[in-house]
């Protein structure tokens, strides 16, 4: 683990910046010049909290699914929306994600069933945290993979990634410039500043501040491009609504701000990697089964999804789904699940092996679940975004390592894109 | 004291400020001060420049009152040294909580029942049915009502906010310094409120740990982290224990170092301040057995069946097995060590200094503040001192950017609207939105507070939306109009009255400090 306090960190950030606006050459690196190439994207969507796996990708032909989980099962395909949808003798699709079945029909969705993060913390912001930084187990400030990611693609130049959402993802933050744009309505709206009367007021403001008039125009520049990329109406009724919850997405959200990313990268194809994220997973209590709690939040992560694919349907684009880890395999005494371990990731896209699930699955029976109770780890989820970062984005292995340090691929997922 | 600048030193600033804001976000070129340099000769603690720093940067802004205050007073030092005198003796008060924030002010056992009625009352709902979890906004800071056992703890964490809130606005709810050094020290021995079993405690943690012990011995506010069920919860130590049999039905346990491990890279020693990975163990084992009491008035025990007995040894100490250190006494001396050490005592001067004197003070500041951490056996009082006598202090090369979180509190203060609660949802969303919510930062390094973090251009606009929002239809405030620059008076002045203060919140003299 290295370790770096945070004014390290800012020296770093002071250089790096320095050195991408071209004030300085950059240093001559194998790496780097070997980086990108392929002109893939990919769009990771993250649900924040633990999502049930085992609802999304119901284990239907194992015997133990409907015995302990005697409430919140979901029941064996019938053929109708009130049982899973087949996916095949094992598994089913949970029925509020009935959208999503044609796109595994046509091969271009795929399922890991046990993937997640080696470390076995059971909480969610230590586990967050080691999933946006790439270093699991490790807790010391870090920037975050997506943003070196970003930075390794574009050699240092240019803002490769875009955030919509969250205010500042910790996936998204380090060295490397990104876009972030805000949530939900408060990305399509480009400000005050906007207005030329105001923003001719506020350079008068800053007459004596150079500087701060040039960032102010910027900021209020990408602003207004945003918003008009989005097409937005002018709705000023939610804003506190929005201002007050924190940041989070809501899984409501997630379609509007997926259909905004959308846009966004369309409009600017330097963008390539793109971050969203929902709230609202962690479900210990009455999740529900075919309908409730969980089911609303299946249908509207469905509705984003199928809003992704449509958006990112180029060969080499990827879209990808997961929690920071999973919830217990039984229920619990309130009808909900507790913190558990591995969980399903999901993939999407034209190159992925789709249509089947990927690795190792041993079923429900307790001897082969972690600790009696969770789903084993038997994928790291850096070995899952190692094989996308191959795919989509041809990265060499010394790149792999940049993102990943100290991580080597077992090549256990190795059939889960065409070549 | 009559500050000396040296002109080594001064170019030295100067090119740390162009460093600083060269490299933030997209801006293409260095942003400079706001105001010029002034010779070293022109140097002086007095007069409006000295005023408005000394109001800034210890208090969240100018109210009237203060601003008046400091006016009268006439030599900020002396002004500045008297807020320091005065935020001791309110730290060692109890702090005057509006009444319906009360709660989260009540003993640590009544605290442990409402998070446990919660959870009986969330387990008796029928299946099925949904609890909304999403309050109002607009009753997001009306606590007049009796609150149901359901929502105790998300009631907790929005009364600690609104506490929060309360008191970096209003002098009548907290000493404007203490509030400041509360906001430090919270931010330094930093939980996560909305990690669910930290919820009901974070604001008692607020008042009992950071306010304080804020002017007090160091080593004092790193025992009372150490043993508050917030932190204990936080980083996971009241599990921690010496290996455990699994019995049936429940997995193993045994040690866990989240906390070990903070404890020295972020709240004594820093990353680099000479201990290792065996130093994190061995402290682990030392800290075994200290765990969270929902009986115990202090929400804290020890539990001598948990802790791992034998020989330890902490960055080259031996810690023998015998009668002084047995137990609890062990993790005490550990943590007196801890917080004693030369590497604490440059770590913690250099963070103060760097919250309240510059991105990047200057060594001479940190080394004189660390000296007298050594000399003082860490008294924060004494550093301070120190601190605000120095001329680094007072100097204008050395600038600050406000964080959204100082933003915010400065807006109400500034606006003279600290008893307004629907001002203070807008200024909370604000801070929520811009990524710096109050208590709000996840992890346990805290929130960064220089301007490489939080002066990027969009930002900036979101701070002016937010200024010129806030401040629609708030009275203007002439006594403002001395400290502001001619051109930025000149350009308030053009407005109509009922945006002026709008206009005078987005002024680099505020958006700076």
């Amino acid at each position: 683990m290295t370790l770096k306090a945070p004014h390290m960190l800012n020296r770093r950030q002071a250089v790096f910046k320095t050195l991408s606006m071209g004030a300085f050459a950059l240093p001559a690196s194998s790496v780097l010049a070997e980086a990108s190439a392929k002109s893939g994207r990919m769009v990771l969507v993250f649900l924040r909290g633990a999502y049930d796996g085992l609802s999304m990708l119901a284990p239907h032909g194992d015997a133990m699914y409907a015995q302990i989980r005697p409430n919140i099962a979901i029941p064996k395909p019938d053929g109708t929306l009130k049982t899973a949808l087949a996916l095949d003798t094992t598994f089913g699709l949970h029925p509020a994600c009935a959208a999503l079945l044609p796109l595994w029909q046509q091969g271009v969705l795929a399922a890991i069933p046990c993937a997640g993060s080696p470390d076995s913390s059971r909480s969610h912001f230590d586990a967050q945290y080691h999933w946006e930084t790439g270093k699991p187990g490790a807790s010391s400030p870090a920037p975050g993979w997506l943003n070196v990611l970003s930075g390794l693609i574009g050699k240092g130049v240019g803002v490769h990634a875009l955030g919509v959402g969250e205010s500042s993802p910790r996936i998204l933050s380090g060295p490397s410039p990104v876009q972030l744009v805000g949530n939900g309505l408060l990305a399509t709206r480009p400000g005050t500043l906007a207005e030329t009367k105001t923003r001719e007021a506020v350079l008068q403001l800053y007459a004596d501040h150079e500087k701060m008039a040039s960032a102010m125009l910027e900021g209020a520049n990408n602003r207004m491009s945003t918003a008009a990329i989005l097409k937005a109406p002018n709705m000023a009724a939610s804003k506190e609504l929005q201002a007050a919850n924190n940041g989070a997405g809501s899984p409501q959200g997630l379609a509007l701000d997926a259909k905004h990313l959308g846009l966004l990268m369309q409009q600017n194809r330097q963008l390539r990697l793109g971050f969203l994220s929902s709230g609202g997973w962690d479900t210990h209590i009455n999740q529900g089964n075919v309908t409730g709690l969980l089911a609303n939040n299946l249908t509207n992560l469905t509705n984003a999804l199928v809003q992704l694919r449509a958006s990112f349907n180029e060969p080499d684009d990827v879209i990808v789904v997961a929690s920071e880890f999973g919830r217990t395999c039984a229920e619990n005494g309130t009808r909900g699940t507790d913190h558990g371990r591995g969980n399903v990731m999901w993939l999407m896209g034209q190159r992925v092996q789709g249509g089947k699930w990927h690795g190792r699955w041993d079923g429900l029976s307790k001897d082969r679940l972690n600790e009696g109770r969770d789903l084993p780890v038997h994928h790291d989820f850096r070995e899952v975004f190692s094989q996308v970062l191959a795919s989509s984005f041809g990265l060499p292995k010394a790149s792999v390592a940049e993102i990943f340090p100290g991580f080597r691929m077992d090549h256990s997922l190795d059939g889960l894109f065409n070549v | 004291m009559k500050p000396n600048f040296q002109l080594k030193q001064c170019l030295l600033h100067v090119l740390v400020v162009f460093l600083l804001f060269g490299i933030v976000g997209c801006v293409q070129q260095p942003l400079m001060a706001p105001s010029a340099a002034l010779p070293a000769s022109s140097m002086s603690i007095q007069g409006a420049a000295s005023e408005w720093r000394a109001i800034n940067r210890l208090t969240y802004g100018p109210t009237p009152a203060l601003l008046a205050d400091v006016k009268t007073n006439g030599q900020p030092l002396i002004w500045a040294l008297t807020q320091l005198d005065a935020a001791r003796k309110a730290s060692l008060e109890a702090p005057k909580l509006p009444p319906d924030l009360a709660s989260i002010n009540n003993s640590l056992p009544a605290i442990f029942d409402g998070v446990r009625k919660e959870r009986v009352a969330r387990a008796s709902v029928p299946a099925g049915t949904r609890i909304n979890e999403n309050v109002a906004n607009e009753k997001r800071f009306h606590f007049q009502e009796d609150i149901e056992p359901i929502f105790f703890n998300r009631t907790q964490v929005n009364k600690a906010v609104a506490w929060r809130l309360a008191s970096c606005s209003n002098d009548d709810v907290e000493q404007p310094l203490l509030a400041r050094m509360t906001e430090f020290w919270f931010n330094h021995f930093n939980v996560y409120q909305q990690k669910g079993t930290v919820r009901a405690f974070a604001g008692h943690y607020a008042i009992h740990v950071a306010r304080a012990h804020a002017l007090g011995k160091f080593e004092d506010l790193v025992l009372a982290s150490a043993k508050h069920p917030a932190m204990l919860y936080y980083l996971d130590q009241w599990l921690s224990v010496s290996p455990q049999p699994a019995r049936s039905g429940q997995s193993s346990r045994g040690l866990n170092e989240n906390y070990a491990r903070e404890l020295m890279e972020l709240h004594t020693l820093g990353v680099q301040g000479g201990y290792t990975q065996n130093d994190v163990k061995e402290l682990a084992r030392i800290l075994t057995g200290w765990t969270v009491s929902a009986r115990s008035d202090t929400g804290f025990q020890f539990v001598m069946r948990l802790h791992e007995s034998g020989h330890k040894t902490l960055m080259g100490q031996s810690i023998p097995e015998s009668a002084q250190f047995i137990g609890e006494k062990e993790g005490e001396h550990a943590i007196r060590f801890l917080a004693n050490h030369p590497s604490t005592a440059k770590r913690i001067s250099r963070r103060l200094a760097e919250y309240f004197v510059a991105d990047v003070p200057p060594q001479t500041l940190i080394d004189e503040m660390s000296s007298t951490f050594m000399a003082t056996g860490g008294d924060i009082y004494q550093v301070m001192k120190v601190m605000l006598n120095h001329s680094a202090f007072w100097d204008p090369e050395n600038k600050l950017y406000r964080t959204p979180y100082d933003f915010a509190c400065a807006s109400l203060r500034v606006l003279n609207v600290g008893q307004d609660r629907t001002k203070w949802l807008q200024a909370f969303g604000y801070a929520a939105v811009a990524g710096n919510g109050i208590q709000n930062w996840q992890t346990p390094d805290g929130y960064a507070f220089n301007a490489n973090t939080w002066f990027t251009p969009e930002a900036l606009t979101r701070r002016i939306d937010f200024a010129l929002n806030i401040a629609r239809n708030t009275s203007e405030r002439n006594d403002l109009y001395a400290y502001l620059g001619d051109k930025t008076q000149k350009a308030v002045m053009q407005q109509p009255p009922a945006q002026r203060m709008g206009f005078v919140l987005g002024s680099s003299e505020l958006v700076f400090k």
